[in-house]
């Protein structure tokens, strides 16, 4: 997918692992660049400071794979008033934003996102559950929030880790809560493995393998 | 520091172009913040990996030749691809509202022109600068900088009418680069810096607001001043500045001053104003630069928080990272917590950090003069902008906890809260220092003036946790004329 279009990936996870997913190492996140901004920002004298944080985040937050852009939001702000950084830390992101084909943005399995109106122009939102009822649960949550505030996005569902012979429960759930399911992906032993042994997701696996297919489905339906 | 052309060595290398000229690529708006990927890239100019700066210099008319660039150095064509090379680009500029002052803001600008440029990344400023040219422009047919210096210039002219003439060196031979960047440019930026430290409230004709709080504190207005930076301690005046002139309907608008009416308080008509008219008329008046009359509001981003001690007559100070409690009993988020949401509280007041720094600094209120207290880690961040005489009287968290041991660490340095202080700012005496209940206070000539009458120092309360009396009080509205708290006369005798 990255080698037709322009990706940014963003990891808006404060427990940042997508990076880990996808094997990258040696970045720095946006936490650490509003931290520094707020040691720093009494030294700057006439400096303009949005142009500083946006070098900052050009130069070293964003980080270049080979056929993709990386973006690590990293840890919450600290203590104190974030209200001038976030908001120039929000002018600088729009602007980087609107040259890629493809933003995905990797969150936490929460709401507070959807709350705080940090993605209010996603296409599509994609909630993936396991086979748990928990599970289900915040994705309902999810949904309930994100027609609340009116984001005009599709939602779809992903199933992951789905134990053999449990498809047919997981498809049951869904159909009741009215969720289109795009797929559900079975427990893949090669993911695991390369996961416990600290490895990016082997790229020939056979959930890789789905995946690139929905991603192509997805795109043509954001197109659309 | 008088500003002068350049002189470009004879035997370098060099071309010069004068006039405009249509561009092989599209310049617009829509080509902000796009950003040039390593892979993408044709050449690096300056960055972390090369010298480079930009720099705007004022000069007189007849001096400069109208959209005329000069090269020196290796042009785009003959610089190595896919390595970062030397760069500086300086611009002189004419016109007859154009001095000195403007330069920083013009040269801002060369940061957004130049984003507009399609395949041209421009990041950073000064000498910072890292710039990046793709190889889409090249493909498109960008063979010379002087391309770049010439749509940048256009643009200049174009968006800036007051830019009446302009002309452009860029260099990009190395040593050259570094001789000017420490012998020509960095001087010019001293100037410009130590222009902030003596840029002050009576230099300007206009503040900056900020209301980027009002979602937390819906009738806070910061007031943005040379001499007072914003509570949250990240906007300065020039800040305020820079953010207005981009977006002038935005959380930062100019605040014109008006007419001055108390030059010591700071106060001023057109801050009256505006603070009556986005407060919805919540606060009526504001001195910049008082602690006790009509004090700033204070949001809740305050990085600081003020608190007058009546016992001692004087000011503490605590910042956000000190857990422990005041000598006054409370902790910084206790006094936040009743100071915060865009109010007026008298005897309480949010600060950013920098203001620290200012040369008015509560000048109404005696200035450092006034201060008795802080936490040691925050009395060391600023202990450089504190008067020599005043700087060891000032009590940290290692002198006093409680208001009695502040009280005796003060006595014994002979803080002038103790005799009475004297503000620097008109010489005049503005409290009476403490009466001693036993022994004749020493009369001074002060004290027969009707003046020292209106000191009153019964405003703030403050309750010392060694009593033992833990008073809250919620959403009360009480005038109280004046109370007096003594300990039990002979208690545990």
């Amino acid at each position: 997918m990255s080698k037709k279009y322009r990706v940014l990936a963003v990891d808006a996870d404060p427990d940042s692992n997508l990076a880990d997913a996808l094997g990258i190492e040696g970045y720095r996140t946006i936490g650490q660049i509003r931290e520094l901004f707020q040691h720093g920002r009494d030294e700057m004298r006439t400096i303009n400071k949005e142009s500083w944080i946006e070098g900052k985040i050009y130069g070293e937050v964003v980080f270049e794979v080979d056929d993709f852009d990386l973006l690590v939001m990293g840890r919450p702000e600290g203590e104190g008033c974030y209200c001038f950084v976030n908001n120039m830390l929000r002018a600088v992101l729009r602007k980087l934003m609107r040259h890629y084909d493809i933003v995905i943005v990797d969150c936490e399995a929460g709401l507070e996102h959807f709350s705080r109106k940090t993605i209010p122009e996603a296409d599509t939102i994609i909630v993936v559950t396991d086979a748990s009822r928990k599970g289900f649960k915040t994705a309902v949550r999810i949904r309930e929030l994100v027609t609340e505030l009116g984001i005009k996005a599709g939602i779809y569902l992903i199933a992951n880790r789905i134990g053999e012979g449990d498809e047919g429960t997981v498809a049951e759930l869904a159909g009741k809560e009215n969720f289109k399911l795009l797929d559900t992906l079975p427990y893949d032993e090669d993911v695991a493995k390369a996961d416990l042994e600290g490895l990016p997701v082997p790229l020939n696996s056979k959930v890789a393998k789905r995946i690139e297919k929905l991603a192509e489905v997805l795109i043509c339906e954001a197109k659309s | 520091m008088e500003r002068k052309k350049i002189k470009v060595p004879k035997k370098v290398k060099k071309k010069a172009s004068v006039g405009e000229e249509t561009f092989p690529f599209d310049i617009s708006p829509m080509y902000e913040g796009e950003r040039i990927r390593k892979g993408e890239m044709y050449v690096e100019l300056g960055g972390p990996k090369q010298v480079g700066f930009e720099l705007v210099v004022a000069l007189p008319t007849e001096e400069v030749e109208d959209m005329k660039v000069t090269l020196v150095g290796n042009d785009l064509d003959e610089l190595e691809e896919g390595k970062a090379h030397p760069y500086a680009m300086i611009y002189y500029v004419a016109g007859s509202q154009i001095d000195p002052d403007l330069e920083p803001v013009i040269e801002r600008r060369n940061h957004d022109f130049q984003n507009f440029i399609e395949g041209y990344m421009h990041l950073n400023q000064r000498y910072d600068i890292w710039v990046r040219i793709g190889k889409n422009a090249i493909g498109k047919g960008l063979k010379s900088l002087t391309q770049i210096a010439k749509a940048t210039m256009m643009l200049f002219k174009n968006e800036m009418p007051f830019i009446e003439k302009i002309e452009a060196l860029y260099i990009t031979e190395g040593k050259l680069v570094e001789k000017l960047l420490k012998e020509y440019a960095m001087p010019i930026y001293d100037e410009r810096d130590a222009r902030v430290e003596s840029l002050h409230d009576e230099d300007v004709n206009e503040f900056y607001s900020c209301t980027l709080c009002q979602s937390f504190a819906p009738t806070n207005v910061c007031i943005i001043s040379p001499d007072r930076p914003s509570l949250c301690g990240a906007i300065s005046w020039f800040d305020g500045r820079a953010a207005a002139r981009v977006d002038p309907e935005g959380p930062n608008r100019a605040v014109p001053k008006g007419e001055l009416i108390d030059p010591i308080g700071g106060e001023y008509t057109g801050v009256n104003e505006f603070a009556v008219e986005e407060s919805g008329g919540e606060c009526e008046r504001v001195k910049l630069h008082s602690f006790f009359e009509y004090p700033h509001t204070s949001c809740g981003c305050f990085e600081v928080i003020g608190f007058y001690m009546p016992e001692v007559d004087g000011i503490g100070w605590v910042h956000r990272g000190y857990p422990e409690p005041a000598p006054n009993g409370l902790t910084f988020s206790t006094m936040a917590g009743q100071t915060g949401g865009g109010k007026q509280i008298v005897g309480f007041l949010g600060i950013g950090v920098s203001y620290f720094r200012s040369k008015k600094f509560i000048q109404a209120d005696g200035g450092w003069y006034r201060v008795t207290w802080m936490p040691k880690e925050l009395k060391q961040r600023v202990e450089r902008f504190i008067p020599e005489d005043i700087v060891d009287k000032i009590a940290t968290e290692e002198d006093a906890r409680t208001i009695d041991e502040l009280k005796e660490f003060l006595e014994k340095v002979e803080h002038p809260v103790v005799t009475g202080v004297v503000r620097p700012v008109d010489n005049k005496r503005i409290t009476d220092g403490w009466v001693k209940e036993k022994e004749v206070k020493e009369v001074k000539e002060g004290r027969a003036e009707p003046a020292t009458q209106q000191v009153s120092p019964s405003s703030g309360v403050s309750i010392s946790p060694t009593q033992g009396i833990r008073l809250v009080i919620k959403d009360a509205n009480i005038y109280i004329d004046k109370i007096v708290l003594r300990k039990k006369k002979n208690e545990g005798e």
